[in-house]
């Protein structure tokens, strides 16, 4: 429930006028609607009661407020539900922005896309509830409540009683409402979706290889499986919804007839004019929608903070890891040639959950111009010494530094300025070949992008397209085969001048006469920078100033 | 005015919908009789199934029922009133009360009986319209897993996002459809035509007013209401476009980062975020504002009634009634009518949001099951039993093509192809890609029918049901092999055929043959490891091994199938696959597609896909 009361404090923060000005607004028509009946009522009586006994009346006052009170509530109506509706999603995409920075800086390995996709799309959708569910028809049921007692407070305790009386039973089904709300319910229905999801993203991916092994058929029913799951857990809170909803019409009818008796009762002459009788009793017709309202909120409640807590989770986590991007920190010192480009000095690392280290207290330096590959089997860490350079993940222990600059305090913007990274599976967008390009350099011109792309020998692949570098590129790239995609990923680093290139496997997948010619014009580009190669061809091998073989240190041991 | 004839008939439009939409299906696509009505059959995706049809509406009954409830209860409570005013004004007079409280008791008992009465019926047609609703939507998810798991896997098929999409987020955009709008519908038929009868028994010109502000409504509604569902559509590719972008950027998040270009992508997010918003806005606009204009007739409508009756009381209007002046008691209970009359408008615009939804995406339910099984690479008839005569080979079987002609859209990759490969002989099959070494192998497991042509298995012509056979019983190695969400192990097990009983040692047998069991071992919980999205945590050569071994656990195998087994491994590794699939090919008829010189150089005759020959002098005895 906390992570509610912080989501509604964000809001708040957010935009404090629309936030009071939303609430001051929906007790408009909320009041109107209650007034409107109540003075209907009381004047038909007072109407019935001239029209008998012959005194004057004024009728034109009343009927002009009857009908100023029908335009308020319908004006009222649409200005409340625009306002806070409006602001809501302003602040939902707001928080989905943060979301969306936080989730970047924190890094992105080890996230699963579709989850996280799912907290920046669901999970956000959910939250809109917290204000337009719960906060504002909250607020409106203590408003109104509060003016009742007021009113009430004048009239004959027979009629407070009853009243009081009736708020309380409102309020206790308000309470059921908040304390029947299952949290084991609430996860089981949030992780038989997650579970339909992913096993839908699995069937539509893996239909290939599904078809052989194992069938699709399985799957399909491990996704009925999960939807049957689902369907539990919504029919629990389903059916508590529609029982609260309907006890709530219930308690609004017994109002009604209990006040009705009391008014009978204590209606006399002086303190209860029978036109006020029946202007209260006409008042309590108007509750039950009012009150009605928070019921369903309340019903939910327990997935909204669901939610509400993995989204506060996440912001907070990444709040602690600012530091790094505040811009303050050392700046790697300019080129000097006796200086090592980048040094590691007895780094260790370990996956979460290993038992043992993948790389244990490596050394080593590159200096500037120098090209050095490292070699060894795939598990051995080759991969990991160019994500532990690019910064995507931080050593267990020891230090890397860049020209002598602890890369833990280099600021973001110069750390990628220094050092571009061609990563083992390259992502390319969907979005056309240029703005692909230009995540590298914003600014490029066209006449740069294509020297880029004729350095990595794609230009007339490109230019043979029939938008050239606006052509689309589809999901993961497709369009393009896997080695012109790979070449695509290397135009990109083209076009940036850092001191020092990671490539991870950058000829992985290409035939051996492009793997050679890509491999050259790369060396002929690079200029004095350094490269570091993680490499398992012989060309990349033999290309290279200096080879480095990492050993897995201990997998001997535990082969028996 | 689509609109209004949805008011007068529901079903009867959806009926419209549904013939046209077949009538387009086989305009379009003269396909053979079996697909036809199998794309008709997704032309229903979502649809309620009569008897469901009938549920709800039979909820939508029992609802309206419930709302006439409470016209004895308002005559009750006026009655109640009109007593207390009388006794009042008696006592004003100084005459003897007429009016017990006993009799006020026992209309205020009664008007309780009849309020729980009112609760227990929406209690049951709430849950039952819930219940119907939610079946819809499991019909809906069953109907288009079943036309994803009927297709070609080699058929073109939605990208995995927006299938998942489809089969969460669209269906459930069917359940406040059918749970709220149906109901309403019927209540909107019922409730203010019986309102306005009760109240005509009393004043005609009451009734008139009801019935000028009433139907004003439907026309308004009309008008807006065209909008909303375009609107509404509209919003539902919006958010399809947003999460595309979002999903986009999330996984290439490592590639931004290393670039910098975090912040600039930032703003793309904003950008789409702040697009989506105001579509939302838009579409709740238009719900707003339909829903204001009733509510501005509902309000004027009460309003007027009650100045109408307040007059009529105070002598100064006379008209209006059947005979004599409006009393008291008849006035009340018309004011108390007047609400429950636009009650069930007010819901109704209330679901009309649900219903341009629920709508919208049963269109594209009904595109996305329609793309997935009316694709031009066909569905498999994997059902048609007539291969149930013929049996797979039960040793190494001689394959062979002949003339065989495939084209895949309007590209022809296979031409008039003939080969034949011995049984237990390996078959090596070298090209550059696109020069259908991986269609060969798709056409054997029957993913693909050739145009023309033959293929034969022991001299027995491969029909869909013996390629079903062969699918269960092969060793195929794709060439970007998938692993699955679940642990290491399940994953492995699907190679095996459901009931089989496989050993622990097993698994480590086939890790082993794959070189793959120092890698499961270094795994933090070995076989229990569990794996992520496509595999997650693993390398492309790591998963490339497991699915070697999950090939492997196919012992009885006859035929061996694999596809660049050796794409994205150093060299070490390769080497260690290679083995592996040697040892593996041993007694098997295998066909290996490549163009690594080092797979190549595998004993085996090799086959060029360029020139559609073998290539002499590469004939290496075992």
């Amino acid at each position: 429930m906390r992570s509610i009361w912080k989501l509604v404090a964000r809001q708040y923060r957010h935009n404090r006028i629309a936030f009071v000005l939303g609430i001051a607004i929906a007790l408009v028509p909320a009041i109107s609607g209650v007034l409107l009946l109540g003075v209907s009522g009381w004047f038909i009586t007072a109407a019935g009661i001239a029209g008998v006994t012959g005194i004057f009346l004024n009728i034109f006052a009343p009927s002009a407020i009857i009908r100023a009170l029908a335009i308020l509530r319908t004006a009222g109506r649409y200005g409340e539900r625009m306002l806070t509706h409006d602001a809501t999603f302003r602040f939902l995409t707001d928080l989905r922005n943060s979301l969306f920075s936080a989730t970047a800086a924190k890094g992105a390995t080890g996230q699963r896309s579709g989850i996280m996709l799912n907290r920046l799309t669901l999970d956000i959708a959910a939250l809109d509830k917290v204000y337009l569910r719960l906060v504002v028809p909250l607020v409106l049921f203590l408003s109104v409540v509060l003016i009742l007692l007021l009113v009430w407070l004048k009239m004959p305790v027979a009629i407070f009683a009853c009243g009081t009386i009736f708020l309380l039973i409102w309020f206790s089904l308000a309470v059921y409402a908040v304390r029947s709300s299952d949290r084991k319910t609430a996860r089981r229905a949030d992780s038989a979706l997650d579970a339909m999801r992913l096993r839908a993203t699995d069937l539509a991916a893996g239909r290939r290889d599904l078809f052989v092994y194992g069938g699709l058929e399985p799957v399909a029913a491990s996704i009925l499986v999960a939807d049957n799951r689902l369907e539990a857990a919504e029919e629990i809170e389903d059916k508590q919804a529609i029982r609260l909803t309907v006890y709530s019409t219930l308690t609004g009818q017994l109002f009604l007839a209990a006040m009705l008796l009391a008014a009978v009762i204590t209606v006399d002459g002086a303190v209860l004019t029978p036109a006020i009788g029946v202007g209260l009793v006409l008042v309590v017709m108007a509750l039950p929608e009012i009150f009605s309202q928070i019921l369903p909120g309340l019903v939910g409640l327990r997935r909204v903070a669901l939610a509400s807590g993995r989204l506060n989770g996440s912001l907070e986590r990444a709040h602690l890891g600012d530091d790094m991007n505040s811009g303050k920190g050392t700046r790697p010192k300019a080129s000097h040639d006796s200086i090592p480009v980048l040094s590691f000095e007895n780094v260790s690392f370990r996956y979460p959950g290993a038992e043992q280290d993948v790389l244990e207290r490596l050394s080593f330096d590159i200096s500037q111009g120098e090209v050095v590959a490292i070699a060894g089997r795939s598990g051995s860490g080759k991969s990991t010494v160019a994500s532990l350079t690019a910064r995507l993940m931080k050593p267990d222990s020891g230090g890397i530094f860049l020209k002598s600059a602890d890369i833990r305090i280099v600021p973001e913007n110069i750390l990628r300025q220094k050092i571009t990274v061609l990563s083992q599976r390259p992502y390319l967008f969907n979005h056309t070949v240029a703005a692909n390009l230009r995540i590298a350099k914003p600014d490029a011109t066209d006449t740069e992008l294509w020297v880029a792309l004729a350095q990595s020998a794609l230009a007339t692949r490109i230019s043979n397209g029939e938008k050239g570098l606006e052509s689309v590129l589809g999901e993961g790239g497709l369009g393009l085969s896997g080695g012109e995609q790979r070449r695509l990923a290397l135009a990109r680093a083209f076009l940036t001048s850092p001191d020092l290139f990671v490539l991870d496997e950058m000829t992985e997948g290409l035939d051996e006469d492009t793997a050679s010619d890509v491999l050259e014009r790369f060396l002929s580009f690079k200029g004095p920078a350094a490269a570091l190669m993680i490499a398992h061809k012989r060309l990349e091998l033999e290309s290279a100033d200096r080879i480095l073989r990492l050993r897995h240190l201990k997998t001997d041991s535990v082969a028996k | 005015m689509k609109e209004t004839n949805y008011l007068l008939n529901s079903g009867q439009e959806r009926g419209i919908t549904l013939l046209m939409m077949q009538g387009e299906q086989t305009g379009a696509q003269p396909v053979d009789g079996i697909a036809g009505s199998e794309t008709a059959q997704y032309a229903r995706i979502g649809d309620a199934k009569p008897g469901e049809g009938k549920i709800l509406r039979g909820a939508g009954i029992l609802l309206s029922a419930a709302d006439m409830f409470w016209i004895p209860q308002a005559a009750l409570i006026a009655y109640v009133l009109s007593e207390m005013l009388k006794r009042f004004l008696d006592d004003a007079k100084g005459s003897v009360a007429g009016f017990a409280a006993t009799d006020a008791l026992w209309c205020i008992l009664g008007i309780c009986l009849i309020a729980f009465v009112r609760a227990g019926l929406q209690i049951f047609a709430l849950n039952r319209a819930r219940s119907t609703a939610r079946q819809i939507q499991g019909n809906a998810r069953a109907d288009l897993l079943e036309a994803a798991t009927a297709c070609s896997p080699a058929a073109p098929f939605p990208s995995s996002g927006a299938f998942a999409a489809h089969l969460t987020d669209q269906v459930d955009h069917l359940g406040p459809y059918y749970r709220n709008f149906l109901p309403q519908v019927m209540r909107l038929k019922l409730v203010p035509v019986a309102i306005v009868l009760v109240t005509a028994t009393v004043s005609w010109l009451a009734a008139l007013i009801l019935l000028i502000c009433g139907p004003l409504i439907p026309v308004f509604m009309a008008l807006i209401g065209m909008r909303a569902k375009a609107a509404s559509a509209h919003q539902q590719d919006e958010l399809t476009r947003l999460s595309g972008t979002l999903l986009d950027r999330i996984r290439g998040l490592e590639t931004l980062t290393v670039f910098g270009a975090i912040g600039r992508t930032e703003d793309d997010i904003r950008q789409a975020g702040d697009d989506f918003r105001a579509g939302t806005m838009r579409v709740l606009k238009i719900a707003f504002l339909s829903s204001t204009v009733l509510e501005l007739f509902a309000a004027l409508g009460i309003a007027f009634v009650a100045v109408y009756v307040g007059f009529s009381l105070l002598g100064d209007i006379s008209a209006g009634t059947w005979a004599g002046p409006l009393s008291y008691w008849q006035g009340l209970f018309v004011l108390l009518l007047a609400p429950e009359f636009f009650a069930p408008l007010r819901g109704y615009a209330a679901a009309y949001h649900d219903r341009a939804a629920g709508l919208a995406a049963k269109e594209k339910l009904v595109d996305i099951a329609q793309q997935i099984s009316g694709s031009s690479v066909g569905s498999l008839q994997v059902s048609v039993s007539s291969g149930s005569e013929r049996k797979l080979p039960e040793n190494a079987p001689e394959i062979g093509f002949y003339k065989v002609s495939l084209s895949l859209g309007k590209t022809p990759v296979l031409e008039s192809l003939s080969f034949e490969v011995a049984s237990g002989e390996i078959l090596l099959l070298h090209g550059p890609s696109g020069s259908g070494k991986t269609t060969i192998l798709d056409t054997l497991l029957g993913f693909h029918t050739p145009q023309s042509g033959r293929i034969e298995l022991d001299g027995q012509r491969l029909i869909p049901g013996l390629a079903e056979q062969l699918r269960g019983n092969v060793i195929w190695l794709n060439q970007a092999p998938r692993l699955f969400h679940g642990s290491l192990k399940s994953n492995l097990l699907k190679g095996v055929s459901p009931g089989e009983r496989v050993l622990e040692e097993d698994l480590w047998e086939a890790l082993r043959l794959a070189g793959a069991d120092d890698l499961v071992r270094r795994l933090p919980h070995g076989l229990a490891t569990q794996l992520g999205e496509d595999g997650f945590g693993l390398s492309v050569g790591e998963m490339r091994r497991i699915a070697l071994a999950r090939a492997a656990l196919r012992k009885d195998a006859v035929l061996l199938l694999a596809d660049e087994p050796t794409a994205g491994l150093d060299q070490e590794t390769a080497s260690d696959v290679i083995a592996g699939l040697t040892a593996l090919c041993s007694g098997r008829t295998s066909l290996i597609a490549t163009h690594d010189p080092a797979v190549l150089s595998m004993p085996g005759r090799v086959f060029d896909m360029t020139k559609a020959q073998f290539v002499q002098s590469r004939e290496v005895a075992e």
